[in-house]
């Protein structure tokens, strides 16, 4: 099965569609994004240019099946589609945070959060970030 | 102090902005319109109309998310310096097959105005008016009663209604 991501004129993904290879592939079986691309315009009322193939096995710049990733991360609806870096970007969390185009994720601008030591772990504390602070905060979820 | 909001009557409107070469063809939808008054409403699948439902569907669950699906829709022309009776696509009498939104688009209008009603807590009968133009649609829920105005002396407005549930 063949992804595509309907994007918008300002680069939202607005919905996801699957397709059978045989739309994406040319005479010979070779698969092309351009062939589906045109496949989707005809049967789907919406411009070429803004279907945009997506590997649903791709993950923060990671194949899962140990493949080659594709674009970073499998689109969803509400995605923003980067065309200069050639990924799919999820919804940014925090106003601060930047974009990490090695792992197709986004960071905080101190990183990300410190390692839990064993104690903390076993008390079922996480880090959550503080945007008003800029920092990771502790927090303890019996408290 | 904690607040609650348990319902909410929202309408939801705004322009159909089509990628450039895929617009709304108003002339050809006006024409699918008046074919299915000669065919006793019975309004079949076009292009154009596609290109409506699937907009507002993909960007109302964009922007809103919520997820709509078809109920049913018609089109309709109203004469110059009329005003409907009032509409209520809501049947309170069967509300499982009813539909959850209304939804008017503006095929080829002019001086055209929605009067939409409702009630606020104990001040009922309240209403609101939203001026539609060529392209605009406007949302709302099925339980709102409403009435469509033309004002223009001597065009007929062009209106399509599609009504959805949400899942």
């Amino acid at each position: 099965m063949a992804h595509f991501a309907k994007i918008s004129e300002e680069n939202e993904v607005l919905q996801v569609l699957s397709m059978e290879d045989v739309h994406t592939a040319d005479s010979e079986g070779v698969e092309t994004e351009s062939i589906g691309q045109q496949y989707l315009e005809t049967h789907n009322n919406w411009p070429a240019h803004l279907w945009i193939q997506t590997s649903y096995n791709t993950h923060l710049n990671q194949h899962i099946l140990g493949g080659t990733p594709f674009r970073g991360n499998y689109a969803s609806v509400g995605y923003e589609w980067d065309q200069a870096n050639n990924i799919f970007w999820p919804a940014k969390p925090y106003a601060s945070w930047v974009k990490n185009t090695t792992t197709a994720s986004w960071e905080s601008p101190i990183g990300a959060a410190p390692e839990l030591t064993e104690e903390e772990a076993a008390a079922n504390k996480r880090y959550y970030w503080n945007e008003a602070n800029q920092s990771w905060d502790l927090t303890d979820p019996v408290a | 102090m904690e607040k609650k909001v348990l319902t909410e009557q929202a309408l939801y409107y705004g322009d159909v902005s089509m990628p450039k070469g895929f617009e709304i063809n108003s002339d050809k939808f006006k024409a699918d319109i008046l074919q299915a008054k000669l065919e006793n409403n019975n309004f079949k699948f076009s292009k154009n109309w596609d290109r409506l439902n699937t907009f507002i569907k993909d960007y109302i669950n964009l922007k809103h998310k919520i997820s709509l699906v078809n109920k049913s829709t018609f089109g309709n022309f109203y004469k110059p310096f009329t005003l409907t009776e009032p509409s209520l696509q809501v049947d309170p009498v069967d509300l499982r097959n009813s539909p959850d939104f209304v939804l008017l688009y503006g095929v080829q209008v002019k001086d055209c105005f929605i009067k939409i009603f409702y009630d606020d807590n104990r001040r009922k009968g309240r209403s609101w008016d939203v001026e539609l133009k060529n392209n605009m649609f406007v949302m709302f829920p099925s339980t709102n009663m409403y009435i469509i105005g033309n004002n223009d002396s001597k065009d007929l407005n062009f209106i399509q209604t599609i009504t959805y549930e949400y899942i």
